[in-house]
């Protein structure tokens, strides 16, 4: 074989020689990523683009008559919800008057209070919002975030899934998300008859140890409330919301529909925010021109005019489209800034699989982790990426040691804790024999010993013993024709001798008779009281002030699985 | 127009020559296939450079191995794949349809489901193969025989998302350009060749 044969399978495409180095840097993961060029006329663009409205404002007898360009008789159905339900027409005119480069110095400037700045942004349109945050730079963003946050303490959210749509493992893992930190679970189905089941597993899992988080399963509007209001779920998040007319009707949706919808949980006392995010517009070819920053905005703003308490976006399912254009991850953080400086709860993204470098990935993570957000992820991967049924995470349980490393090195709170095995082991144990139990008691397909010992000691799905699927589909069925309710629950684990579980389930339920947790960014602490930006606003004013991690919250967050002791540098701190 | 694509089995040309409107097929033995737009023409490859020729030759192959015959109509109007594939079933002989968009993404639908409904739907479009394109014909094929056969195997990758989101979205774009409101839909047939390397 003569060198140049070699040179031919090795360094050659198409007839050109690379150099190793090409080769090398051809194979590096980031090069799987897609990338694509602006393309601004059909909405191809993060935020910076010439056919963006320039921002204005006129009021009338009280009335919004024009907004950014537009005159009342021109408003699409979004323009005329936005100008009667989310800028206050009272003070419209003296914030727009106010440059945008003001208020972008009051979102960063620690001496302005968080009270008025969004004094300021209920008068603000969805063009000079865009203007607002046009003039950030990531850094900026980042500290606009810190301060904007609702709730002073940061949380996160875990995604507890099966790729078998198996109960018992949701159930274990989300036993081990509870324990590990996570202030909200959530579970979607493969097979989305199997929801009542797994929905009910989750609930059970996630009030095994002292106090557990919020549960939502992500289904179709109609079913998801009725598990809501059956209350074997806690909350609601996937009430998506779009930016442009064409793309909501669509759905078969307009803003009133989904105010309906979240009127509906609210009347149970049941906590819910909307869900949306850069590039679904231009994904679903129907952007009308405008960048992916502006339409998020028209959507946040959708959020505050329907009086939901939060919003979960950061481009949420679309990450690829602005991971893919320049600037594409200063927008997604700006699109957190504007959620929370119009005093929304923000569970901000971070939340889909978006690189194949690690190295990108954990530099996506850090404009929301570093200042904190009212939910980090939305959510973290619970599971090994294979077992999530969204379609898999920017964060998964491979990571868990790495996110606790992250938040040490830095002293940062991304809500999560190292946990000694035996500790996560007894809890999976106790979830396990919990839905045992209740599946027993509820006249519902069996759970063996067998499966409970592979679950418990499992990885994800690939460890466990199959269920008979078509029995549980049937138990599924019947969860839904016996109408079977969250008090139906908390009287199976009280009749088992699960009395403590009981509890927090019955716990979680009452906080719908008191509606604490329609208050904006509303998680339950530890001992069950809940904790929102009424109980805990966020106070930052600058340094030394806000949310630093200290005391038992800093000690907890030096574990890790090996440190090594000071005192005797042979062994390792237990 | 001719598009010349690269195969491994050399260069082989795909174009489609217009016969004229699309009518409703008598036979009832027939698969009708509804191209998009940019099919074959603005287009010559998927989304991960397989050439459309051999899509449709894989696809064709596969409804005939069923003994069932194919018709080709191009969708003019529309690049939206449930309209196209409920199109062709609507004028399949069968009831028996196909839509295929330009970046590979695929779908078989039957004349008496809702529109937004569809028989099998393969939307990871980077994830087809020439194989699952052959099994698609051979599953249409199967329907259209009255046989109720399993659905293609499909393959899922979470990571298809980074890859590809934002490709697929810009493929979207460029196709719905090619959208003539009121355009008639019109019966092709395909011209394939095998040109001299």
């Amino acid at each position: 074989m003569t060198a140049e044969a070699i040179q031919n399978t090795d360094a050659t495409k198409n007839g050109v020689r690379h150099s190793l180095r090409t080769q090398l840097l051809e194979d590096r993961p980031v090069n799987l990523d897609g990338f694509v060029e602006e393309w601004p006329e059909v909405g191809m663009v993060a935020m910076d683009s010439a056919f963006d409205p320039e921002p204005s404002v006129r009021v009338e007898n009280g009335v919004i008559v024009e907004m950014d360009g537009v005159a009342r008789a021109d408003f699409d159905f979004i323009d005329q919800f936005i100008a009667d339900k989310a800028v206050d027409a009272a003070t419209t005119e003296e914030s727009m008057a106010i440059p945008a480069v003001e208020i972008a110095r009051m979102l960063i400037d620690p001496r302005v209070t968080r009270k008025d700045v969004i004094a300021v942004t209920n008068g603000l349109t969805p063009a000079k919002l865009l203007a607002v945050a046009k003039t950030l730079n990531i850094v900026e963003i980042m500290m606009g975030i810190q301060k904007m946050r609702a709730r002073r303490t940061p949380a996160n959210q875990a995604h507890c899934t099966s790729a078998r749509d198996n109960p018992l493992q949701v159930a274990c893992e989300a036993a081990e998300a509870a324990l590990r930190g996570f202030s909200e679970v959530e579970t979607t189905l493969g097979v989305v008859r199997y929801a009542p089941l797994v929905a009910l597993a989750q609930q059970i899992g996630s009030q095994v140890n002292v106090g557990g988080p919020l549960t939502q399963c992500a289904l179709e509007e109609a079913t998801e409330l009725d598990l809501g209001m059956r209350g074997i779920t806690g909350y609601a998040e996937t009430i998506s919301v779009y930016g442009t007319e064409p793309v909501f009707v669509d759905g078969d949706d307009t803003p009133w529909s989904k105010a309906f919808l979240a009127g509906a949980y609210a009347s149970r006392g049941i906590k819910m925010r909307f869900t949306s995010g850069t590039g679904s517009e231009v994904q679903m070819g129907n952007a009308q021109g405008k960048s992916m920053l502006y339409l998020e905005i028209r959507c946040i703003l959708i959020a505050k005019g329907a009086g939901v308490q939060g919003l979960q976006n950061g481009s949420i399912s679309c990450i690829g489209v602005p991971g893919a254009v320049p600037g594409g991850l200063r927008a997604v953080a700006a699109e957190n800034l504007i959620a929370s400086a119009v005093d929304l709860e923000c569970a901000s993204g971070n939340d889909q699989s978006f690189s194949h470098s690690p190295m990108r990935r954990t530099a996506r993570l850090m404009p929301q982790m570093m200042p904190g957000t009212d939910f980090v992820c939305s959510g973290y991967s619970a599971v090994p990426n294979y077992d999530n049924m969204f379609a898999g995470s920017n964060l998964d349980s491979d990571d868990f040691d790495d996110f606790n490393t992250i938040q040490r090195d830095f002293q940062i709170d991304g809500g999560l804790r190292h946990v000694k095995e035996s500790d996560i082991l007894a809890a999976r144990t106790r979830a396990a024999k919990a839905l045992q139990a209740v599946f027993r008691y509820l006249d519902l397909p069996p759970i063996t010993d067998a499966e409970i010992d592979a679950a418990v000691y499992a990885n994800g799905s690939k460890d466990l013993l199959p269920r008979d699927v078509l029995e549980d589909l049937k138990g599924a069925q019947q969860v839904m024709d016996r109408n079977v309710t969250g008090l139906d629950l908390v009287k199976a684990l009280e009749a088992t001798g699960f009395t403590d579980m009981a509890e927090n389930v019955l716990a979680v339920l009452r906080q719908r008779v008191s509606g604490d947790l329609l208050q904006t960014s509303a998680i339950m602490t530890p001992s069950l009281v809940p904790l929102s930006a009424v109980n805990d606003a966020n106070d930052y004013a600058g340094p030394g002030t806000g949310y630093r991690p200290s005391g038992a919250r800093w000690e907890e967050m030096k574990k890790l699985r090996h440190v090594t002791s000071a005192s005797n540098p042979e062994i390792e701190v237990e | 127009m001719t598009v010349p694509t690269n195969t491994v089995d050399g260069q082989r040309t795909l174009s489609f020559s217009e016969i004229g409107p699309a009518e409703r097929g008598k036979r009832p033995d027939e698969v009708v296939i509804a191209i998009s737009p940019a099919f074959g023409s603005l287009f010559s490859q998927t989304i991960v450079d397989i050439p459309h020729a051999e899509v449709i030759r894989q696809m064709l192959a596969g409804i005939e191995e069923q003994e069932v015959t194919a018709r080709i109509i191009r969708v003019q109007h529309s690049a939206d794949l449930a309209l196209m594939s409920h199109t062709a079933a609507k004028l399949s002989g069968s009831g028996i349809g196909i839509g295929i968009l330009a970046r590979g993404t695929s779908m078989i639908h039957q004349r008496d489901l809702p529109r937004l409904s569809s028989l099998e739907l393969f939307p990871q479009c980077p994830l087809l193969t020439l194989e699952t394109y052959r099994s698609i014909g051979s599953n249409a094929a199967q329907y259209a025989k009255g046989e109720s056969p399993e659905p293609v195997p499909t393959l899922n990758d979470q990571m298809a998302r980074p890859r590809w989101q934002a490709k697929a979205a810009l493929l979207h774009l460029k196709e719905t350009e090619l959208v003539r409101k009121g355009a008639k839909t019109v019966e092709v047939t395909p011209v394939l060749s095998d040109a001299a390397v």
